[in-house]
């Protein structure tokens, strides 16, 4: 199944590109007055560091490194997660200077490592009722 | 803003605890129970108390009011406090500050928590990531713990010595959960949660209730087991600290110049003239192995990286010269969220007043408890004889 046939866990974290040569970049907010970044991007005009309504939308480098990272080995209480366990999660350190807290795709947890080089993955989570598959961002290994 | 250090003595008036364990009753069963051992501990009637303070995460609206309805309504004003992990001890700060600030003169602060089966359904997320599986707390404390194992050097063994101190001390504890001590080996051995964490490093659910009842010193019954409420503190959450179990990423920017527990207990410290080496005894917050290391550093009793070597020396058992989750710290007394904060206090309670039995610590004056909560929020009490 192609990407444009996905369902996103949430709509506007990720662009969709129009052309080929496009590459898929998460989005999120710049404050102008103080230079702090926030992922996914605010829906309210305010920076949460500065108090200032001076946020923009910025488009993030699609390469970071692991900084921390654990695999988990059954799934969180409360039905909320419908994919797979095992799973990983961490903190990405994106390279435009913003951590974010994303799942880690690997065929391999035992290879994980921290500053491992990684990059924006747009992968299935899982299946949904109606047979449609649900999307999300994810960093990879490079 | 006055100083808490400006207001009235409040004294611990008594104290009310029941075994925590799974029970087949409802929250407002036991929590009345330890309730009603806290009156007979201060040595009051009921109708003396003027307010009070609940504390409870999963019971549902009005669940202090349940609980009280067992005792009975007297028209006293309850009201509920949801602080997760630290709403017990958030429910002690509101009925110390009552009294402190003259609005009354006895109130009482009750913890209590039955809890859902498994591991614990933190809505404290938002919806993105809930569906993302990032509201898996083992997990979150496990990103933490790798960080600071890549910081310190801390090892897993030196973590899972962490699970053996406070299960030996647990055994020592009749109302704890698990009153067995394991093995570094069994720790080590035990299945893994979250790599690196395994379920031995983790602390156990359970059901549980505890009662503090404070006063002015006017209406104290007994002055020779009183206690006086030194310092109570709350700090919810500083810009830019990375707290995965609350949902906050740590900003690369703007990196907070001090954390929250620094600060909680840095307000504690000021507002007593006591620093960390004036503490006879500690209740740290140990909902995971790891965690119970990286908080005694940061509430300033050594500098990080060192606790693990301390541990292993002994400064933290029950005869070290920092006496550490004396009663098996939520590793033995497992967690029941609401009341957790205050069975930490409650155990501080029964140390100064030289009544913690088998685990009691030689001639101890001054303690400190120190819970955190999902939010996040930092609580510090220190009580002193």
């Amino acid at each position: 199944m192609t990407i444009e046939k996905m369902t996103p866990i949430d709509e506007g974290f990720w662009t969709k590109p129009v052309n080929a040569d496009e590459e898929i970049q998460l989005i999120g907010s710049k404050c102008s007055e103080c230079g702090e970044l926030f992922f996914p991007e605010k829906n309210k005009n305010w920076c949460i560091h500065c108090y200032k309504s001076a946020l923009k939308k910025v488009l993030f480098s699609r390469k970071g490194k692991i900084a921390t990272f654990s695999v988990v080995m059954q799934k969180p209480a409360g039905g909320f997660y419908h994919g797979g366990a095992p799973y990983c999660y961490g903190c990405i350190d994106i390279e435009d200077g913003i951590r974010i807290k994303s799942l880690i795709s690997t065929d391999d947890y035992d290879s994980l490592k921290l500053g491992m080089d990684v990059e924006l993955v747009i992968e299935k989570l899982w299946d949904d009722k109606d047979g449609n598959e649900v999307s999300t961002f994810k960093f990879k290994p490079v | 803003m006055k100083n808490l250090n400006e207001m009235r003595n409040v004294y611990v008036a008594g104290m009310g605890l029941i075994p925590w364990k799974v029970y087949d009753k409802e929250h407002y069963d036991f929590g009345s129970e330890a309730l009603l051992n806290a009156l007979n501990d201060a040595e009051m009637s009921w109708n003396e108390m003027q307010a009070a303070f609940c504390g409870s995460v999963y019971q549902g609206t009005g669940s202090g009011h349940q609980l009280i309805k067992e005792i009975g309504l007297t028209g006293l004003p309850i009201v509920n406090v949801e602080n997760a992990c630290s709403s017990g001890s958030s429910a002690f700060r509101l009925a110390y500050l009552m009294v402190a600030a003259e609005i009354c003169d006895v109130a009482v602060a009750i913890g209590m928590e039955k809890m859902p089966k498994g591991p614990i359904p933190s809505t404290a997320f938002l919806p993105w990531e809930l569906a993302s599986g990032f509201n898996a707390q083992m997990a979150n404390y496990a990103n933490e713990t790798i960080e600071y194992m890549e910081e310190t050097g801390t090892t897993l063994e030196d973590f899972s010595r962490v699970t053996v101190k406070n299960r030996k001390n647990g055994a020592l504890n009749p109302n704890a959960r698990f009153q067995k001590p394991v093995t570094l080996e069994e720790v080590m051995a035990s299945r893994v949660v979250a790599t690196p964490l395994r379920l031995f490093h983790c602390c156990p659910l359970a059901d549980g209730a505890a009662a503090v009842i404070l006063c002015s010193e006017d209406k104290l019954k007994s002055k020779s087991r009183a206690l006086t409420v030194a310092a109570s503190v709350i700090t919810s959450g500083v810009y830019g600290e990375g707290m995965m179990m609350s949902s906050t990423m740590a900003s690369l920017k703007y990196p907070p110049k001090e954390g929250l527990v620094e600060l909680s207990v840095r307000q504690a410290y000021e507002a007593t003239g006591y620093g960390p080496e004036d503490m006879d005894v500690v209740q740290a917050y140990d909902t995971m192995a790891s965690a119970e290391i990286w908080d005694i550093e940061k509430l300033g009793f050594c500098k990080k990286g060192e606790a693990a070597k301390l541990l292993k020396e002994g400064v933290f058992d029950i005869d070290g010269k920092i006496p550490l989750n004396t009663d098996g710290g939520l590793m033995s007394r497992g967690h029941p969220l609401g009341a957790t904060g205050l069975g930490q206090i409650c155990e501080i309670i029964n140390q100064l007043r030289g009544e913690a039995g088998k685990r009691q610590v030689k001639d101890a004056k001054i303690g400190l408890a120190h819970a955190m909560g999902a939010g996040p929020n930092s609580s510090v009490t220190i009580l002193k004889k």
